[in-house]
């Protein structure tokens, strides 16, 4: 099990400094910053004294190299544009992210499973019917516009919900800040979250609902409902259990996801998570705001397939790790 | 198992509706006000961005030597009066009283710390070659309150340049890091910094010893709403007061609204297409360049592209800048004429020519660009289009490779003299930067660098009228297309004044609430 954990996280490492290299690789491609840093009006000589003070006159694997050093002390550099340390930027924005990503999930598994089994239970109920097809929607309808309708029904129709940012948040410390503890916040919470979390319940959905018909078929669970047991225990300790595994799969590498790629919603709705950051540093070539987050998020994932191995242990002991 | 469940679900939905009912109009103080921006401010260092979406907002916090009014005129700021002694020396006398916001005096040394500091390579600041091109800071007969700013070469819109160079604190600016300064702002001006959380919002207060006019709004916020249809969402729900850059897409949408109240103005950007004259090439000829003029239908461009936002250009400046001149015209649009024109040239058979724009700069740029190959080609003139992010494009304008290129621009300074110096005049050291055909005319070129030695301001203006009125009706050096719009939406319900700049810029104190 050590071992395991211990293989993967040197796997891990590796991850990291192939992921930040080549994107040093892409920077080349990438436009020019000296162009927008150094003003429209400098001339071709100002703007190389500006380059050879920043260091960007170099080739890019020593410019490589020296940003590998000073990452090593935990130093990212500065943004180019805003000036500010780097790692400031995407540690504040990152909760924001974090908690939207959360709220997703936790909305992504609960209508996610919860219909899945009910649906399974009654596979060819009206009911059941209907909320198939409906997932279909969740699955086929590109984010931006379930965000768009969604702000169009709820907040400019009936007026019941706000239609971007994050609302009222309490500092918790220096650079992190939470909307979940005030009504406002979570309120500015509710249609994001859905918005960044419909596809990926409609996805739970159907995997739970496939787990659960193949699983309800097992002679165990006919023995299970032979034996007597309550329709609690069967349905949820037999067969969910054995149903979830591709779930639990499925939704650890989605929440890395939802962390990582959640850029379509932020934009939507003005969230001031890292997505957000990231697309302003991507139109503005703030070279070290994206190089931090491509590592921050290939770190989050790699964390978050590490957690999904082990706890497979934990929900199916027939793995098991060597 | 069905108590539970039952629950849950009660809770579930009592968590819903205090969540849903809870009004969504947040009661709003009197004096206070929030305004959406399309982008977001980038950094709180004054000299840390040039864009307007940045000035904007240190404009508020920070003051320039000289300051602009709402058309643009220069009038006095942290400097009462300001003279040309000669072609090198510029004499300013300084306001006395005045306070930085952590409690400092505002002297002639911050003046000269601040111009000194924009010439260093890094902490690089966007305005770097304007720092280069001062040589000395000095007081006059050891009064603190007049100030000589010597420059190395003639720069004949020094002043001009001074509403957006603005004076940083020395003490607290040496003594605080690059980040800290970045995060934190401390200005003079009539608003100070209050907290900023990036992408969220900026909140600003009014500044209690402001040494000018009180302003009657006292609590600011500028939030950044990105996404076009969020941002009108934002203001149709009352959530916003003031929405900046109101999309073409969604202007009708945004009319109809009852809600809320549009106000437009021309805009200073103009829209024109850069066309090169490298000998041999067809678009050396003046015939073809008069030919492609005629040929393209601004007013149809205006009409079907623009949605009707937009007016006709004759030329690059706009009114308030030095060196407009109102007796432009553009030429009528008249197919046939091109086509004899084209035929006297020796291209009756038309030609081929690639037209490269951005996609994600102007407003409807590459839509533009396409309408434009279109109504070329009745004349023959078989265009290649080659639009592409702007990140790829202008670096392409900077290396001038271009034949043929669609671009937009308007002067921070109010000044065609340094317009002229960037985008029409030959490429050569301090020429030329946004050339991106390498177009060159002698005698263009000429007039421009003749301009620059004149000291009289009428003078210069009127020489450079002249270099502009030549450059467009004689030799074509461009072809102008249209002045953008600006667009804002007001929410009716709180009774705000507010008169849009011709800078685009939101200063607070220009504003109150009836």
């Amino acid at each position: 099990m050590y071992k395991c954990i211990f293989r993967r996280l040197t796997q891990g490492v590796v991850v990291l400094l192939v992921v930040s290299f080549l994107c040093f690789i892409i920077f080349q491609f990438f436009g020019d910053p000296v162009l927008t840093l150094a003003g429209r009006y400098a001339t071709k000589a100002q703007q190389d004294a500006v380059r050879i003070k920043m260091g960007l006159d170099k080739p890019f694997y020593v410019q490589y190299f020296v940003f590998l050093k000073n990452a090593l002390h935990g130093d990212f550099g500065l943004s180019y544009v805003a000036q500010t340390p780097v790692l400031g930027l995407i540690l504040e924005r990152l909760p924001a992210s974090i908690e939207l990503a959360i709220s997703a999930m936790f909305i992504a598994l609960t209508f996610g499973i919860g219909l899945g089994v009910l649906v399974s239970l009654n596979p060819r109920n009206f009911m059941s019917r209907i909320i198939m097809s409906g997932s279909l929607f969740g699955i086929s309808l590109p984010t931006f516009l379930i965000g768009i309708l969604l702000i169009m029904i709820f907040s400019v129709i009936f007026r019941i919900l706000p239609t971007f940012g994050r609302g009222a948040v309490i500092k918790i410390a220096e650079r992190w800040r939470t909307g979940i503890f005030t009504i406002d916040g979570l309120r500015h919470l509710i249609l994001p979250a859905f918005t960044l979390g419909m596809y990926q319940m409609a996805v739970l959905l159907r995997l739970t609902r496939g787990g659960m018909l193949e699983v309800l078929r097992e002679d165990y669970i006919r023995t299970a409902w032979a034996k007597g047991l309550s329709p609690r225990i069967v349905i949820f300790k037999h067969a969910l259990k054995n149903a979830l595994i591709p779930v639990v799969t499925m939704a650890g590498l989605q929440f890395g996801e939802l962390i990582a790629f959640s850029i379509v919603t932020e934009s939507i709705f003005q969230w001031p998570g890292a997505g957000n950051l990231l697309l302003t540093a991507v139109y503005e070539t703030d070279h070290p705001v994206i190089v931090a987050y491509v590592m921050m998020t290939s770190i989050i994932i790699l964390f978050l397939n590490l957690l999904v191995d082990i706890l497979y242990g934990y929900i199916n002991p027939k793995i098991r790790y060597e | 198992m069905k108590k539970f469940t039952s629950v849950m679900i009660f809770l579930l939905v009592i968590l819903g509706l205090t969540l849903i009912i809870q009004t969504s109009e947040v009661a709003k103080a009197k004096d206070s006000i929030n305004v959406a921006v399309g982008s977001p401010p980038q950094t709180m260092n004054p000299h840390g961005s040039d864009s307007d979406a940045n000035l904007s907002v240190m404009a508020n916090i920070f003051e320039g030597l000289l300051y602009r009014d709402i058309e643009g005129k220069l009038v006095p700021g942290l400097a009462t009066s300001y003279e040309r002694l000669d072609d090198l020396t510029w004499r300013f006398n300084l306001r006395q009283g005045v306070k930085f916001h952590n409690g400092n005096d505002f002297t002639w040394e911050d003046v000269k710390y601040t111009f000194l500091r924009l010439r260093e390579p890094y902490p690089v600041s966007e305005f770097l070659s304007f720092g280069e091109m001062i040589s000395s800071v000095e007081i006059v007969n050891g009064n603190p309150w007049i100030i000589d700013v010597k420059t190395k070469i003639p720069v004949p819109y020094f002043a001009n340049n001074l509403h957006q160079v603005f004076i940083m604190d020395k003490e607290s600016t040496e003594s605080r890091s690059i980040g800290e300064i970045g995060e934190k702002p401390i200005g003079t001006g009539p608003y100070k910094f209050v907290e900023w959380v990036k992408g969220s919002y900026l909140k600003l207060t009014a500044n209690e010893n402001y040494w000018g006019k009180a302003p009657s709004i006292k609590n600011v916020e500028i939030t950044p709403i990105t996404e076009p249809s969020t941002r009108l969402a934002a203001i149709v729900t009352g959530q916003v007061d003031i929405l900046q850059d109101v999309p073409v897409e969604l202007f009708e949408t945004a009319k109809s609204n009852p809600d809320i109240e549009l106000i437009t103005r021309p805009a200073r950007r103009a829209i024109y297409l850069g066309l090169g004259n490298k000998p041999g090439s067809p678009t050396s000829d003046i015939r073809v360049r008069k030919a492609m003029y005629l040929a393209i239908d601004e007013d149809e461009i205006i009409e079907k592209v623009m949605f009707g936002h937009a007016f006709p250009a004759a030329q690059i400046p706009d009114e308030p800048t030095v060196g407009y001149d109102a007796s432009i015209r553009r030429f009528n649009f008249d197919l046939e004429r091109a086509k004899v024109l084209l035929a006297e040239a020796g291209y009756a058979d038309g030609f081929k020519i690639k037209l490269t724009g951005p996609n994600d700069r102007y407003v409807r740029d590459a839509q533009i660009c396409e309408a434009i190959a279109k109504q070329l080609a009745k004349v023959g003139i078989e265009v290649e289009l080659d639009t592409k992010p702007k990140a790829v494009f202008f670096p392409e304008v900077d290396e001038h490779i271009l034949d043929f290129y669609l671009i937009g621009w308007f002067d921070g300074t109010y000044d065609f003299g340094r317009s002229f110096t960037k985008l029409v005049h030959s490429v050569a050291t301090g020429y030329g930067g946004l050339n991106g055909s390498g177009y060159s005319d002698a005698t263009l070129d000429k007039l421009l660098e003749e301009s620059e030695k004149i000291v009289s301001p009428e003078a210069r203006a009127e020489k450079l009228r002249l270099l502009n009125r030549m450059a467009m009706e004689e030799k074509i050096a461009v072809i102008p297309l249209h002045y953008q719009e600006d667009a804002y939406a007001i929410y009716k319900g709180r009774g705000i004044e507010f008169t849009p700049r011709a800078d685009t810029w939101i200063l607070f104190r220009e504003m109150s609430i009836k």
